[in-house]
């Protein structure tokens, strides 16, 4: 009685029974069937008019910009004497970009309130260091290569970071900016999510300004908004005033990636929802036959150790869910992706995703891994009860409740109920990162986080069920 | 093959209530030993303990010296039908018996020869769900000789079956113990095991009774009496009681002699010149026998309560 020949008996006792292939293939259907209503029934109002950086991606690239034309390589030098608190993300800095064109490339060096020096390139951190205003700050361009240092003194520098910026075309703009994210204001109640945005505005002041190379002799202000923002009422000017070249920039907004929090690949895998309402049962059952029947007597009788028999059965009932679930979660992401596109969820706010992209990926195949989780949990649970029943209830009830209650509850009920329920587990099928702003509470744990809180509850219910199953007579 | 069963003080509590209290015998190979008792004597339970699936709160049941949670292939070594019923119904025949051989390792083929072996060939691709209760124990029984052990455990194994069922299984289980196999077969019916059983082990309420041979015990239930039928019976009941029998009556011309032998009440009859029409010493059945036994035990268990 090896593990192997165990494998082989149960795989047969699974595939033996009519009526439990036919749950697993409805099982596959149902989920993509409901993948389909799922991604047919949303549309997005989501802001048209986004920028978007030079990856295609949507970014935000407000800021207010006081700079001059400057071609091939040169340095700009600045003391950013001080800095307003108006948020812990503000920036004061300097930047080279091409143009003055929302979205285009830059590399960025600044001051924040948070205290951290923070080098930025094309909308991502390239480095991040401690310190605050007052601060001198350099930033050098030679060819493609762009340089940024900091000084407390202005003639000992430390270098922050570097990066090649071959999209930086020779003539750019380079100059002083301020920049200060919007508070953001979450209310959640009774299935909906509402964000409130408060707009503040930075201000910093800017002094002994050098710029070396071949640039223009004169200083442009710009202000790089988000059309409509402006309608939403700033709480106070921006601007510059110079004064014997000591510069006082003000700015409202934020520059950095800014994807939607929606996420069209777990929209096209929420059928899962349908497949576990059939494999969770057919999980349980595979499992509590044998005790209805008397047949777990013919099958220890087989089998006298009896963890092995367990093993098996899960290792077979949790490789046959995974294979359905990929398969269905395959099936669910490429017929859902053009749906969504009809229904708003399009570029640029919403590239087309690809399997190509490691978390898409990841997402579509933690589809599968979250129904094979359940699949465990269910034949760990219909061990430790040997009824069909409780088991069934108990796993179904702890996976869907939470999901309901958790979109009503406030933001910290609803993430401590998806890390302590098999709910959590919904996060795996989630291919951006966790978020706050949505309705579906599982958004709000990472898919890391949801696979250990599933993982824990499968593997407590097998360990739990295979102590039972050795210490019980039958 | 000369694996036997061996029990030794077994002792098995559910709750409050002892299903077996302190048991012993062996079930030796070459013979069908017949298992018997009222129900709740404990004899499924000893079964269950034998296949590893109850444990035993003391003693031991070993298979072949072994206990047999210890087995790596227990179908090679023991065969058993506990219960027919034991069948998810949405399984075929022939499915059943291919996981049970698939989990010890055992040659698919070994399937159709015991479904062959059994008479369900032809039924081999129908759902267990539509097999009547003979059926099942046959496909029990199929189950159990998949591996071809040296040792077989049947409990009940004649319930549900049909006459011709019944003459077919007892060939079965006396052919397994003609090939050497210990033979193990539960009964609540003692007269099931009449002419099957070579040996016996009585138990009633988890406690050895008797464990005999078959001839031992009905040679004891029989008493020595003798039989007489006649139409004097007066004249005939002081002939033999002056010669020294005890007599009964037990019908209007019907006697029961016991302490004669049947020459010697042969002998003072037709010395008197009483005529009788029939002269027979009796042969006790097993189910008689049984009775006897579980009867004492019976009584015995009540008065142990008393002080």
């Amino acid at each position: 009685m090896s593990l192997r020949h165990l494998l082989r008996a149960e795989w047969t006792k699974l595939r033996s029974v009519n009526r439990w292939v036919l749950a697993l293939a409805a099982a596959a259907v149902f989920t993509v069937a409901f993948s389909i209503l799922a991604s047919s029934g949303g549309s997005t109002d989501r802001q048209p008019n986004v920028a978007v950086g030079p990856g295609g991606k949507p970014v935000a690239d407000d800021f207010h910009f006081v700079h001059r034309t400057l071609t091939g390589d040169g340095s700009i030098v600045v003391r950013v004497a001080d800095q307003q608190n108006s948020h812990p993300q503000a920036m004061a800095g300097v930047m080279i970009k091409n143009g003055v064109t929302r979205g285009s490339s830059y590399v960025s060096i600044a001051v924040t309130p948070g205290g951290s020096v923070r080098m930025m390139a094309d909308f991502r951190d390239v480095e991040k260091r401690a310190g605050t205003a007052p601060r001198w700050l350099r930033l050098t361009r030679t060819g493609a290569h762009i340089a940024t240092y900091d000084s407390v003194d202005g003639s000992s520098w430390r270098e922050i970071g570097e990066v090649d910026l071959a999209a930086l075309p020779a003539t750019a703009e380079i100059g002083m900016y301020v920049s200060s994210p919007g508070e953001i204001r979450l209310e959640r109640s009774a299935g909906t999510t509402s964000v409130g945005e408060r707009l503040t505005t930075g201000r910093a002041t800017f002094a002994e300004v050098r710029v070396q190379g071949s640039a223009g002799s004169s200083w442009t202000s710009d202000d790089l908004i988000q059309p409509g923002l402006e309608r939403k009422g700033r709480p106070g000017p921006s601007g510059t005033t110079e004064a014997a070249g000591t510069f006082i920039l003000t700015g409202t907004g934020d520059i950095g990636l800014n994807e939607p929090p929606d996420d069209t690949v777990q929209i096209g895998l929420f059928g899962t929802l349908a497949g576990l309402l059939v494999l969770v049962p057919l999980a349980v059952v595979f499992v509590t036959s044998e005790y209805r029947r008397g047949m777990i007597r013919t099958t220890f009788a087989a089998a006298p150790a009896r963890t092995p028999v367990l093993v098996a059965k899960a290792v077979v009932m949790g490789g046959v869910t995974f294979v359905i679930g990929l398969a269905a979660a395959l099936v669910s992401f490429f017929v859902t992706q053009p749906i969504l596109r009809a229904h708003g969820f399009g570029p640029p706010m919403f590239p087309a995703p690809s399997l190509a992209e490691p978390r898409v990926l990841r997402a579509v195949i933690g589809a599968a891994v979250f129904l094979t989780l359940l699949s465990l949990l269910g034949v760990g649970a219909g061990a430790v009860t040997r009824r069909g029943a409780p088991a069934i209830a108990a796993v179904i009830t702890l996976t869907l409740v939470p999901m309901f209650v958790g979109s009503v509850v406030p933001a910290a009920a609803a993430r401590t109920l998806m890390l302590v329920t098999p709910a959590g587990g919904f996060a795996m099928q989630r291919a951006k990162p966790a978020t706050d702003w949505l309705v579906e509470p599982w958004a709000m744990i990472g898919p890391w986080a949801g696979l250990a809180v599933l993982g824990t509850y499968a593997a407590v219910a097998l360990l739990a069920g295979g102590w039972l199953m050795r210490r019980r007579d039958v | 093959m000369s694996t036997s069963i061996e029990v030794r003080d077994l002792r098995k509590r559910y709750g409050t209530t002892t299903a077996v209290d302190g048991l012993s015998f062996t079930v030796a190979p070459g013979e069908v030993t017949g298992f018997v008792g009222p129900n709740g004597a404990g004899k499924s339970t000893t079964m269950r303990v034998i296949l590893g699936l109850d444990a035993p709160d003391t003693g031991h049941a070993h298979v072949g010296g072994r206990p047999y949670r210890a087995m790596r292939r227990p179908l090679a070594v023991v065969g058993a039908l506990l219960d027919a019923g034991a069948v998810h119904p949405g399984r075929r025949a022939k499915d059943h018996l291919l996981w049970l051989a698939q989990s010890n390792g055992i040659p698919a083929r070994r399937v159709g020869e015991v479904l062959e072996e059994v008479g369900l060939a032809s039924v081999a691709r129908r759902r267990a769900g539509g097999f009547s209760l003979g059926m099942r124990q046959r496909l029990g029984i199929a189950a159990a000789l998949l591996g071809d052990p040296p040792v077989l455990m049947f409990d009940e194994p004649v319930n549900g079956l049909d006459p011709e069922g019944i003459v077919w299984i007892r060939g079965l289980l006396r052919g397994l113990a003609a090939e050497g196999r210990a033979v193990l077969v539960s009964s609540h019916l003692m007269g099931e095991l009449e002419g099957t059983a070579d040996h016996l082990v009585v138990v009633g309420r988890g406690r050895l009774l008797v464990d005999t041979t078959v001839g031992d015990l009905l040679a004891a239930a029989s008493g020595g009496r003798v039989e007489v039928r006649t139409t004097r019976r007066t004249e005939a009941m002081t002939v033999l009681a002056n010669a020294g029998g005890t007599v009964a009556l037990t019908d209007t011309d019907a006697l029961t002699v016991t302490e004669l032998a049947a020459e010697d009440v042969a002998a003072a009859l037709t010395a008197a010149g009483v005529p009788f029409s029939q002269l027979s010493p009796h042969r006790a059945t097993l189910e008689e026998a049984y009775m006897e036994l579980t009867r004492e035990s019976v009584e015995f268990g009540a008065m142990e309560v008393l002080p």
